[in-house]
């Protein structure tokens, strides 16, 4: 199976760069640095999200956050800096600009928050927030909710990728709302579509990519479980197969049992019996 | 021996205490006076959460915690303050829409250590049999063999033991700018010992590789109209917050945990979690006064374990980061028997 997937070498491009893994890995939780680098090679994910917000806060003439951040970069893989702990457009765009800065890169996930407990997206501030950093010369991945005029509102003022959640953040309720996934999916066939959040269980990203989404961003999923190592590799295998499954074409749902052997010696009428 | 220490932080005391019972004589540095604040053991809560804390540690740490849990009330026997010990058991608890994270909790000590499937989990008639005072929460685990170490106590007790003994010299305000191979370098002035620790935690930092500062911060509050008699600790989607009863009310609440070497104050944002925390915990903190906020960095290594290292008359601890208290004595242990006392 592994052979397969190299021998294809399915490539693809975000942010004018060209990746071969489809998941995109958060840095947060994790039992420890070293854990979480081993999770992280393991994973074989080519961008990690870090968040600065927080850290890179208080004391400027300190070292701030910046053995973590090089623990980061370190790894060698793309960083995707979050604005996470944002609360408005303008603390957003603050925390973007500072991380071009730190981490040396117009990437940003653009996360402004609505709600403190369940840190649901703030729609109106993100749009607001996408807006500006786009003209500021931002590659912006905005989080937002399943909501296909958010979307929409996203993609007016010039995002490229939009990543829509799965569920609430941290929550590992999986797909929620998969309609609204497939909706977006099909309205925006240009857009790369990401699925932030939400994400529990590898059978849960291996959904996402079967609807067509072009990746998974997830962080709990793997730093909370018992063994994150081994559950990153499970992500791995999953957000392949999901990818697989997609470009293989699944075949379509059918409303009655259909044999796929003729089941010879059983007369027609017997065969719809029950 | 002659014996030099650098770093008199908890290790360092812990270190010290160690090695005059073994009737050596020791010479301490410090980059802060006998009872200054900038040790991170000053700043601690001293939780001997020997379970709690696998939560989201390697299961090595159930191991040494559960030794210096039979080590500590020797050490503080010998520093006078047998009374600064408790072990009656901490709590565990969450509010209503968090208890998935007790379930989480449970299963990942389970998933480390057998012996956490002996933990209970209480129902409300039982936990306010224990804790009164927690009545409003209908569920909770309890860990008997649970405990605190009264951190400022120990850190104010050992600096006078320390200071009047005899077999020490105490150098305070004194930066140490190298160990090695039995000297140590204080202003290109080499001392020289049969043996040198360092102890110094981050003040190590230019000679021990990926050392780095978690930034914590922990409030100081008295409640006299809480009587929470336990170490209580209340678990949440985002972040872990305890409660450690002190005497007479007085409550230590912490503690954030932020990766970033910055001992600026503690930030509003902390703050708020923290108290709205607590608040929501026992109404009865809505009153409570804050006598302090203290802001110090763990210092802490790649794997967040603790770490030994010998050279030639040379044994260099570090790295105890959020477990200092629950790991000092049987890493100090375990580094004398490998060392200098083999």
């Amino acid at each position: 199976m592994t052979k397969f997937i190299e021998a294809q070498a399915d490539t693809w491009e975000i942010g004018g760069k060209t990746l071969n893994s489809r998941l995109l890995i958060g840095s947060a939780l994790y039992p420890s640095p070293a854990n979480m680098e081993e999770a992280i090679k393991i994973s074989g994910a080519q961008i990690v999200t870090v968040s600065l917000r927080r850290q890179a806060a208080g004391d400027t003439t300190s070292k701030g956050g910046n053995q973590f951040w090089d623990i980061i970069k370190s790894i060698g893989i793309e960083v995707l800096p979050n604005t996470a702990g944002s609360h408005s457009a303008k603390e957003a765009i603050t925390t973007a600009q500072m991380a071009r800065e730190v981490f040396g890169t117009n990437w940003v996930k653009l996360e402004v928050i609505g709600d403190q407990y369940n840190l649901q997206p703030d729609p109106f501030e993100t749009v607001k927030a996408a807006e500006i950093l786009i003209k500021e010369g931002f590659e912006v991945f905005p989080y937002t909710t399943d909501d296909l005029v958010v979307a929409k509102r996203l993609a007016d003022v010039g995002c490229k990728i939009i990543m829509p959640w799965g569920s609430m953040i941290g929550s590992g309720k999986g797909l929620m709302n998969p309609d609204n996934l497939l909706a977006i999916r099909k309205q925006f066939p240009e857009l790369k579509l990401i699925i932030d959040a939400g994400i529990g269980k590898p059978s849960h990203a291996t959904q996402a990519m079967e609807l067509g989404y072009d990746g998974v961003l997830l962080n709990s999923a793997i730093a909370l479980a018992q063994d994150p190592v081994k559950m990153a590799d499970a992500f791995r295998v999953s957000v392949e197969a999901g990818r697989l499954g997609y470009e293989a074409g699944v075949m379509k749902e059918r409303e009655f049992a259909s044999p796929s052997t003729p089941t010879v010696g059983t007369p027609f009428w017997h065969q719809f019996k029950d | 021996m002659n014996i030099g220490i650098a770093g008199i932080g908890l290790v360092g005391r812990v270190l010290a205490l160690n090695l005059l019972r073994q009737g050596h004589t020791l010479t301490l540095f410090d980059e802060d006076a006998a009872y200054g604040d900038k040790a991170a053991g000053m700043t601690a809560a001293g939780m001997l959460a020997v379970f709690a804390e696998l939560e989201s540690a390697e299961s090595v740490i159930f191991e040494h915690g559960n030794r210096s849990i039979v080590l500590w009330p020797d050490l503080l026997e010998q520093v006078g303050i047998s009374d600064a010990y408790q072990q009656t058991g901490s709590i565990i608890t969450a509010h209503p829409q968090d208890y998935n994270e007790l379930d989480h909790f449970i299963e990942t000590l389970k998933s480390k250590v057998p012996e956490a499937s002996e933990i209970k989990l209480l129902d409300r008639r039982e936990l306010t049999q224990l804790e009164p005072d927690l009545a409003q929460h209908a569920k909770a685990f309890f860990i008997p063999q649970e405990g605190q170490v009264d951190a400022q106590r120990f850190m104010q007790a050992s600096s006078y033991y320390l200071m009047r003994h005899d077999k020490v010299k105490w150098h305070q305000n004194t930066k140490v700018s190298d160990i090695s191979s039995g000297s140590i370098v204080i202003e290109k002035k080499v001392h020289h010992f049969d043996w040198v620790f360092d102890a110094r935690g981050l003040g190590a930092n230019e000679q021990v590789e990926n050392l780095r500062g978690v930034r914590g911060e922990v409030l100081w509050l008295d409640a006299p109209e809480v009587n929470i008699t336990r170490p209580t600790r209340m678990l949440h989607p985002r972040y872990k917050i305890y409660i450690v009863p002190r005497e007479n009310n007085r409550y230590v609440i912490g503690a954030t945990e932020i990766e970033s070497e910055d001992k600026s104050s503690v930030s509003v944002r902390s703050s708020l979690e923290l108290l709205s925390a607590v608040y929501s915990m026992h109404s009865g903190f809505g009153e409570a006064r804050i006598v302090k906020m203290l802001t110090n960095c763990r210092p802490t290594l790649r794997d967040n374990l603790p770490k030994i290292e010998h050279g030639e008359k040379t044994t260099r601890i570090n790295g105890l980061y959020r477990h200092g208290y629950l790991l000092a004595p049987a890493i100090v242990e375990k580094a004398l028997k490998e060392g200098v006392l083999k």
